[in-house]
Protein backbone atom coordinates (compact mmCIF):
# COMPACT_ATOMS: atom_id res chain seq x y z
CA UNK A 1 0.00 0.00 0.00
CA UNK A 2 1.47 3.52 -0.82
CA UNK A 3 1.80 5.82 2.15
CA UNK A 4 -1.20 8.02 2.33
CA UNK A 5 1.45 10.68 4.06
CA UNK A 6 2.96 11.35 0.88
CA UNK A 7 -0.33 12.43 -0.92
CA UNK A 8 -1.15 15.73 0.81
CA UNK A 9 -2.22 16.80 4.39
CA UNK A 10 -3.91 14.99 6.87
CA UNK A 11 -6.97 16.15 6.88
CA UNK A 12 -7.72 16.63 3.04
CA UNK A 13 -6.56 12.70 3.28
CA UNK A 14 -9.35 12.05 5.53
CA UNK A 15 -11.97 13.26 4.45
CA UNK A 16 -15.66 12.24 4.96
CA UNK A 17 -15.72 9.32 2.43
CA UNK A 18 -12.34 8.29 4.20
CA UNK A 19 -13.52 8.66 7.55
CA UNK A 20 -16.40 6.58 6.86
CA UNK A 21 -14.20 4.05 5.48
CA UNK A 22 -11.82 4.24 7.95
CA UNK A 23 -14.62 3.57 10.92
CA UNK A 24 -16.35 0.89 8.98
CA UNK A 25 -13.83 -1.33 8.47
CA UNK A 26 -13.31 -4.17 10.76
CA UNK A 27 -10.04 -4.94 10.37
CA UNK A 28 -8.75 -1.70 11.11
CA UNK A 29 -10.65 -1.36 14.14
CA UNK A 30 -8.94 -4.43 15.25
CA UNK A 31 -5.79 -3.10 14.55
CA UNK A 32 -6.11 0.07 15.79
CA UNK A 33 -7.91 -1.60 19.41
CA UNK A 34 -4.67 -3.99 19.22
CA UNK A 35 -2.30 -1.06 19.21
CA UNK A 36 -4.43 1.20 21.95
CA UNK A 37 -4.57 -2.02 24.35
CA UNK A 38 -0.87 -2.32 24.02
CA UNK A 39 -0.04 1.66 23.98
CA UNK A 40 -1.94 1.52 27.52
CA UNK A 41 -0.47 -1.34 28.88
CA UNK A 42 3.02 0.37 28.19
CA UNK A 43 1.82 3.67 29.78
CA UNK A 44 1.11 1.69 33.26
CA UNK A 45 -1.71 3.82 33.96
CA UNK A 46 -3.28 2.98 37.80
CA UNK A 47 -6.84 1.52 36.75
CA UNK A 48 -8.22 2.31 39.91
CA UNK A 49 -8.65 6.09 39.29
CA UNK A 50 -9.51 7.75 36.70
CA UNK A 51 -6.57 9.66 34.93
CA UNK A 52 -6.98 12.41 32.37
CA UNK A 53 -5.19 11.21 29.28
CA UNK A 54 -4.49 13.46 25.71
CA UNK A 55 -4.78 11.24 22.77
CA UNK A 56 -3.51 13.18 19.84
CA UNK A 57 -4.60 12.00 16.61
CA UNK A 58 -7.70 10.58 17.94
CA UNK A 59 -9.35 10.23 14.16
CA UNK A 60 -12.84 8.57 15.05
CA UNK A 61 -12.30 7.81 18.72
CA UNK A 62 -10.95 4.03 18.95
CA UNK A 63 -8.64 4.40 21.07
CA UNK A 64 -10.71 6.92 23.43
CA UNK A 65 -13.43 3.91 23.60
CA UNK A 66 -10.02 1.69 25.11
CA UNK A 67 -9.47 4.45 27.99
CA UNK A 68 -12.92 4.82 28.59
CA UNK A 69 -13.55 1.25 29.32
CA UNK A 70 -10.27 1.30 31.36
CA UNK A 71 -12.47 4.42 33.27
CA UNK A 72 -10.19 6.94 32.27
CA UNK A 73 -11.21 10.79 30.81
CA UNK A 74 -9.64 11.43 28.02
CA UNK A 75 -9.49 14.28 25.28
CA UNK A 76 -8.86 14.07 22.08
CA UNK A 77 -7.74 15.70 19.38
CA UNK A 78 -7.50 15.27 15.50
CA UNK A 79 -6.42 17.56 12.76
CA UNK A 80 -9.45 16.13 10.39
CA UNK A 81 -12.75 17.68 10.63
CA UNK A 82 -14.48 14.78 9.12
CA UNK A 83 -12.55 12.45 11.34
CA UNK A 84 -14.06 14.16 14.29
CA UNK A 85 -17.64 14.23 12.94
CA UNK A 86 -18.01 10.15 13.05
CA UNK A 87 -16.51 10.44 16.69
CA UNK A 88 -19.06 12.71 17.59
CA UNK A 89 -21.95 10.62 15.77
CA UNK A 90 -20.36 7.79 17.58
CA UNK A 91 -20.70 9.52 20.97
CA UNK A 92 -24.21 10.16 20.13
CA UNK A 93 -24.77 6.23 19.80
CA UNK A 94 -23.27 5.83 22.55
CA UNK A 95 -25.02 7.98 24.81
CA UNK A 96 -26.16 4.72 27.31
CA UNK A 97 -22.74 4.69 28.50
CA UNK A 98 -22.34 8.05 28.75
CA UNK A 99 -18.63 8.94 27.11
CA UNK A 100 -15.85 10.69 29.27
CA UNK A 101 -14.16 12.06 26.44
CA UNK A 102 -14.26 15.12 24.51
CA UNK A 103 -12.81 16.24 21.17
CA UNK A 104 -11.31 19.52 19.76
CA UNK A 105 -10.10 19.91 16.27
CA UNK A 106 -6.18 20.98 16.35
CA UNK A 107 -2.99 20.55 14.62
CA UNK A 108 -0.28 18.87 16.78
CA UNK A 109 2.45 20.39 14.59
CA UNK A 110 1.51 23.84 16.19
CA UNK A 111 1.79 23.23 19.46
CA UNK A 112 -0.36 21.94 22.20
CA UNK A 113 -3.20 24.39 23.20
CA UNK A 114 -3.31 23.53 27.19
CA UNK A 115 -2.11 24.69 30.43
CA UNK A 116 1.31 23.26 31.75
CA UNK A 117 1.10 19.95 34.14
CA UNK A 118 -2.52 19.17 33.16
CA UNK A 119 -2.24 15.60 31.65
CA UNK A 120 -1.70 12.38 33.26
CA UNK A 121 -0.65 10.39 30.32
CA UNK A 122 -0.61 11.03 26.89
CA UNK A 123 -1.28 8.49 23.97
CA UNK A 124 -0.91 8.68 20.02
CA UNK A 125 -2.40 5.75 17.85
CA UNK A 126 -1.10 5.86 14.07
CA UNK A 127 -0.36 9.55 13.58
CA UNK A 128 3.17 11.07 14.40
CA UNK A 129 4.38 10.16 10.99
CA UNK A 130 2.36 12.91 9.88
CA UNK A 131 4.75 15.45 11.30
CA UNK A 132 7.59 13.88 9.34
CA UNK A 133 6.25 15.38 5.85
CA UNK A 134 5.67 18.94 5.09
CA UNK A 135 2.74 20.15 2.96
CA UNK A 136 3.36 23.78 2.36
CA UNK A 137 7.00 26.06 2.37
CA UNK A 138 6.64 27.16 5.78
CA UNK A 139 5.98 23.63 7.26
CA UNK A 140 9.46 22.41 8.29
CA UNK A 141 8.98 18.89 9.86
CA UNK A 142 12.05 19.53 12.40
CA UNK A 143 10.62 22.53 13.63
CA UNK A 144 7.17 21.08 13.81
CA UNK A 145 8.41 18.00 15.71
CA UNK A 146 10.06 20.23 18.15
CA UNK A 147 7.04 22.37 18.90
CA UNK A 148 4.81 19.70 19.21
CA UNK A 149 7.52 17.90 21.51
CA UNK A 150 7.88 21.01 23.58
CA UNK A 151 4.72 21.14 24.15
CA UNK A 152 3.78 18.21 25.12
CA UNK A 153 6.65 18.15 27.43
CA UNK A 154 4.70 21.27 29.33
CA UNK A 155 1.44 19.72 29.59
CA UNK A 156 2.27 16.71 30.78
CA UNK A 157 2.19 16.23 33.98
CA UNK A 158 5.77 15.27 35.95
CA UNK A 159 5.85 11.51 36.07
CA UNK A 160 3.42 11.52 33.52
CA UNK A 161 4.43 9.15 30.62
CA UNK A 162 3.48 9.11 26.78
CA UNK A 163 3.24 6.41 24.43
CA UNK A 164 3.02 7.30 20.76
CA UNK A 165 2.58 4.81 18.32
CA UNK A 166 4.09 5.87 14.59
CA UNK A 167 4.82 3.98 11.14
CA UNK A 168 7.84 5.56 10.42
CA UNK A 169 8.81 5.12 6.27
CA UNK A 170 12.26 4.96 6.80
CA UNK A 171 14.96 4.40 9.63
CA UNK A 172 16.31 7.82 9.68
CA UNK A 173 12.27 9.02 10.45
CA UNK A 174 12.23 6.99 13.49
CA UNK A 175 15.94 8.33 14.69
CA UNK A 176 14.52 11.83 13.74
CA UNK A 177 11.59 11.71 16.23
CA UNK A 178 13.37 9.57 18.74
CA UNK A 179 16.07 12.59 18.65
CA UNK A 180 14.12 15.36 18.75
CA UNK A 181 11.26 14.00 22.24
CA UNK A 182 15.11 13.30 23.45
CA UNK A 183 16.04 16.87 22.97
CA UNK A 184 13.45 18.70 24.47
CA UNK A 185 14.48 16.90 27.56
CA UNK A 186 12.26 13.62 27.52
CA UNK A 187 13.93 10.17 28.68
CA UNK A 188 12.56 6.84 27.14
CA UNK A 189 12.87 5.06 23.95
CA UNK A 190 11.56 3.61 21.17
CA UNK A 191 9.96 -0.45 21.65
CA UNK A 192 9.54 -2.34 18.46
CA UNK A 193 7.11 -5.05 18.43
CA UNK A 194 7.40 -7.77 15.83
CA UNK A 195 10.56 -6.35 14.90
CA UNK A 196 10.35 -9.70 12.33
CA UNK A 197 7.49 -8.99 10.35
CA UNK A 198 7.37 -6.31 7.50
CA UNK A 199 3.18 -6.17 8.43
CA UNK A 200 3.05 -6.57 11.87
CA UNK A 201 5.97 -4.56 12.70
CA UNK A 202 4.62 -1.60 15.17
CA UNK A 203 7.15 1.03 16.90
CA UNK A 204 6.29 2.67 20.19
CA UNK A 205 8.01 5.89 21.39
CA UNK A 206 7.79 5.70 25.02
CA UNK A 207 8.33 8.76 26.29
CA UNK A 208 8.75 9.67 30.47
CA UNK A 209 10.21 12.24 32.92
CA UNK A 210 11.78 9.34 34.66
CA UNK A 211 15.69 9.38 34.18
CA UNK A 212 16.64 6.67 36.96
CA UNK A 213 17.75 4.91 33.75
CA UNK A 214 20.59 6.83 32.62
CA UNK A 215 20.63 8.03 29.07
CA UNK A 216 22.55 6.61 26.41
CA UNK A 217 26.26 8.78 26.26
CA UNK A 218 25.97 11.11 23.36
CA UNK A 219 22.16 10.76 23.45
CA UNK A 220 21.61 14.34 24.70
CA UNK A 221 25.08 15.60 22.50
CA UNK A 222 24.99 16.98 19.64
CA UNK A 223 23.06 16.09 16.17
CA UNK A 224 26.48 15.42 14.76
CA UNK A 225 27.48 13.18 17.70
CA UNK A 226 24.14 11.85 18.01
CA UNK A 227 24.35 10.51 13.76
CA UNK A 228 28.15 9.06 14.69
CA UNK A 229 26.73 7.10 17.38
CA UNK A 230 23.86 5.87 15.46
CA UNK A 231 25.72 5.00 12.86
CA UNK A 232 27.88 2.83 14.50
CA UNK A 233 24.76 1.10 16.47
CA UNK A 234 23.60 0.07 12.52
CA UNK A 235 26.55 -1.33 11.93
CA UNK A 236 26.78 -3.45 14.98
CA UNK A 237 22.91 -4.77 14.30
CA UNK A 238 23.91 -5.78 11.34
CA UNK A 239 27.07 -7.95 12.28
CA UNK A 240 29.93 -5.70 10.31
CA UNK A 241 32.37 -3.54 11.97
CA UNK A 242 31.52 -0.21 9.57
CA UNK A 243 32.13 3.04 11.16
CA UNK A 244 35.01 1.47 13.46
CA UNK A 245 38.31 1.66 12.35
CA UNK A 246 40.43 -0.84 12.85
CA UNK A 247 44.33 -1.34 13.10
CA UNK A 248 45.74 -1.65 9.71
CA UNK A 249 46.69 -5.50 9.61
CA UNK A 250 50.64 -6.47 9.37
CA UNK A 251 50.81 -7.90 5.69
CA UNK A 252 52.49 -11.08 6.48
CA UNK A 253 55.20 -13.17 4.04
CA UNK A 254 53.26 -15.17 1.97
CA UNK A 255 55.83 -18.05 2.02
CA UNK A 256 56.43 -18.80 5.25
CA UNK A 257 57.84 -22.05 6.77
CA UNK A 258 54.44 -23.17 7.77
CA UNK A 259 53.14 -22.52 4.62
CA UNK A 260 56.31 -24.19 2.73
CA UNK A 261 55.59 -27.44 4.69
CA UNK A 262 52.34 -27.70 4.10
CA UNK A 263 52.86 -27.25 0.33
CA UNK A 264 55.88 -29.83 0.61
CA UNK A 265 53.58 -32.35 2.30
CA UNK A 266 50.89 -32.03 0.03
CA UNK A 267 53.01 -32.59 -2.95
CA UNK A 268 54.67 -35.88 -1.19
CA UNK A 269 50.71 -37.24 -1.00
CA UNK A 270 50.25 -36.45 -4.75
CA UNK A 271 53.94 -38.76 -4.44
CA UNK A 272 56.39 -36.37 -6.28
CA UNK A 273 59.61 -36.31 -5.37
CA UNK A 274 60.24 -33.62 -2.55
CA UNK A 275 63.77 -32.72 -0.81
CA UNK A 276 63.14 -34.14 2.55
CA UNK A 277 62.34 -31.23 5.57
CA UNK A 278 65.93 -30.18 7.09
CA UNK A 279 66.96 -27.19 9.22
CA UNK A 280 67.59 -25.29 5.85
CA UNK A 281 63.92 -25.34 4.85
CA UNK A 282 62.65 -22.33 4.32
CA UNK A 283 65.51 -20.65 5.84
CA UNK A 284 65.97 -17.20 4.85
CA UNK A 285 69.36 -16.28 2.13
CA UNK A 286 72.20 -14.39 3.42
CA UNK A 287 71.77 -10.52 2.09
CA UNK A 288 73.62 -9.74 -0.89
CA UNK A 289 76.33 -7.74 -0.57
CA UNK B 1 -17.14 21.20 24.67
CA UNK B 2 -17.26 20.60 28.08
CA UNK B 3 -16.38 22.70 31.10
CA UNK B 4 -13.58 20.62 32.22
CA UNK B 5 -12.23 20.77 28.69
CA UNK B 6 -12.42 24.56 28.55
CA UNK B 7 -10.33 24.56 31.98
CA UNK B 8 -7.33 23.08 30.62
CA UNK B 9 -7.24 24.87 26.89
CA UNK B 10 -5.37 27.86 26.90
CA UNK B 11 -4.49 30.27 23.74
CA UNK B 12 -1.16 29.53 21.88
CA UNK B 13 -1.09 32.70 19.84
CA UNK B 14 2.18 34.41 18.97
CA UNK B 15 2.25 37.27 21.55
CA UNK B 16 -0.16 35.68 24.19
CA UNK B 17 1.71 36.21 27.71
CA UNK B 18 -0.83 33.84 29.59
CA UNK B 19 -3.79 33.05 27.48
CA UNK B 20 -5.67 31.72 30.05
CA UNK B 21 -8.32 31.68 30.72
CA UNK B 22 -10.09 31.64 27.47
CA UNK B 23 -13.75 33.13 27.48
CA UNK B 24 -16.66 31.89 26.47
CA UNK B 25 -19.20 32.95 24.09
CA UNK B 26 -21.96 30.80 23.96
CA UNK B 27 -24.03 30.53 21.08
CA UNK B 28 -26.24 27.08 21.62
CA UNK B 29 -25.51 25.54 25.12
CA UNK B 30 -27.09 21.68 25.59
CA UNK B 31 -27.73 19.95 28.61
CA UNK B 32 -26.55 15.84 28.49
CA UNK B 33 -27.33 14.11 31.63
CA UNK B 34 -24.81 11.91 32.83
CA UNK B 35 -24.53 9.55 35.80
CA UNK B 36 -22.97 11.60 38.67
CA UNK B 37 -19.36 10.27 39.66
CA UNK B 38 -17.85 12.34 42.71
CA UNK B 39 -14.92 10.37 42.83
CA UNK B 40 -13.67 10.65 39.74
CA UNK B 41 -14.57 14.36 40.09
CA UNK B 42 -12.08 14.45 43.56
CA UNK B 43 -9.43 13.04 41.48
CA UNK B 44 -9.81 15.98 39.16
CA UNK B 45 -9.76 18.54 41.41
CA UNK B 46 -6.49 19.44 42.37
CA UNK B 47 -5.31 19.63 39.06
CA UNK B 48 -8.46 21.97 37.67
CA UNK B 49 -8.21 25.64 37.86
CA UNK B 50 -11.46 26.56 40.27
CA UNK B 51 -10.97 30.40 39.85
CA UNK B 52 -11.23 29.52 36.13
CA UNK B 53 -14.24 27.28 36.43
CA UNK B 54 -15.88 30.24 38.70
CA UNK B 55 -15.02 33.08 35.81
CA UNK B 56 -16.92 30.35 33.25
CA UNK B 57 -19.78 30.30 35.41
CA UNK B 58 -20.50 33.76 35.38
CA UNK B 59 -20.05 34.18 31.69
CA UNK B 60 -22.54 31.40 31.22
CA UNK B 61 -25.01 32.62 33.73
CA UNK B 62 -25.59 36.17 31.17
CA UNK B 63 -26.36 33.69 28.61
CA UNK B 64 -28.66 31.77 30.58
CA UNK B 65 -31.01 34.78 30.89
CA UNK B 66 -31.99 34.68 27.37
CA UNK B 67 -32.33 30.64 27.76
CA UNK B 68 -34.06 29.12 30.30
CA UNK B 69 -32.68 25.31 29.15
CA UNK B 70 -29.91 24.75 32.00
CA UNK B 71 -29.22 26.25 35.01
CA UNK B 72 -25.36 27.46 36.16
CA UNK B 73 -24.82 26.68 39.66
CA UNK B 74 -23.86 29.46 41.99
CA UNK B 75 -20.26 28.87 42.73
CA UNK B 76 -18.42 30.80 45.63
CA UNK B 77 -15.20 32.79 44.67
CA UNK B 78 -12.89 30.01 46.37
CA UNK B 79 -12.98 26.67 46.87
CA UNK B 80 -15.02 25.66 50.07
CA UNK B 81 -12.16 23.84 52.58
CA UNK B 82 -15.07 21.54 53.48
CA UNK B 83 -16.22 20.04 49.79
CA UNK B 84 -19.82 18.52 50.71
CA UNK B 85 -21.69 16.38 48.36
CA UNK B 86 -24.33 18.56 47.51
CA UNK B 87 -21.73 21.18 46.19
CA UNK B 88 -19.54 18.41 44.34
CA UNK B 89 -22.41 16.77 42.80
CA UNK B 90 -23.51 20.66 41.43
CA UNK B 91 -19.61 21.23 40.38
CA UNK B 92 -19.76 17.92 38.34
CA UNK B 93 -22.80 18.80 36.46
CA UNK B 94 -21.62 22.13 35.63
CA UNK B 95 -18.23 20.26 34.50
CA UNK B 96 -19.72 17.29 32.80
CA UNK B 97 -23.16 17.92 31.92
CA UNK B 98 -22.73 20.90 30.03
CA UNK B 99 -21.80 21.25 26.73
CA UNK B 100 -21.39 24.35 24.22
CA UNK B 101 -22.59 23.44 21.29
CA UNK B 102 -21.64 26.31 18.90
CA UNK B 103 -20.19 29.71 20.08
CA UNK B 104 -16.58 30.99 20.38
CA UNK B 105 -13.52 30.99 22.93
CA UNK B 106 -11.71 34.54 23.07
CA UNK B 107 -7.77 34.40 23.94
CA UNK B 108 -8.10 37.14 26.61
CA UNK B 109 -4.84 38.77 25.67
CA UNK B 110 -5.00 39.25 21.99
CA UNK B 111 -8.52 38.80 21.25
CA UNK B 112 -8.25 35.67 19.10
CA UNK B 113 -11.44 33.47 18.22
CA UNK B 114 -11.47 30.18 18.20
CA UNK B 115 -14.93 29.10 16.59
CA UNK B 116 -16.89 26.49 18.54
CA UNK B 117 -19.06 24.14 15.93
CA UNK B 118 -21.06 20.76 16.46
CA UNK B 119 -19.47 20.94 20.14
CA UNK B 120 -15.90 20.72 19.02
CA UNK B 121 -13.66 23.92 19.34
CA UNK B 122 -11.09 24.76 16.31
CA UNK B 123 -7.51 25.35 17.82
CA UNK B 124 -6.09 25.43 14.85
CA UNK B 125 -3.36 28.27 14.16
CA UNK B 126 -1.93 29.83 11.06
CA UNK B 127 1.89 29.42 10.21
CA UNK B 128 2.16 33.21 10.92
CA UNK B 129 0.69 32.82 13.88
CA UNK B 130 3.11 30.70 15.55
Amino acid sequence: MSRPELTGHASLFYNEKEARKYDSSSRMIGVQREITERAVELLRLDDSKPSLVLDIGCGSGLSGQVLEERGHVWLGCDVSRDMLTVAKEHEEDTKVLQSTGDLMHHDMGSGLPFRPATFDACISISALQWLCYSNSAAQNPRKRLTRFFSSLYTVLKRGGRAVLQFYPETAEQAVLISETATKVGFAGGVVVDYPNSAKAKKHYLVLSFDRSLAPRRGALGTAEQDQKQQHVTVGEALGSNKGKKQPPRKKKGIKTKEWILHKKDAQRTKGKDVRPDTKYTARRRRGKF
Amino acid sequence: MRILTHNYLQSNVKGTEKGYPLLIEPNRVVVEESPVNLSMLQTLLPKLDYSAIVQAARQLATYEDANEAFTVPDLPDLLPETLDDLFLTALYKFLFDLHVIEGHLVCPDTGRKFPIKEGVPNMILHEDEL
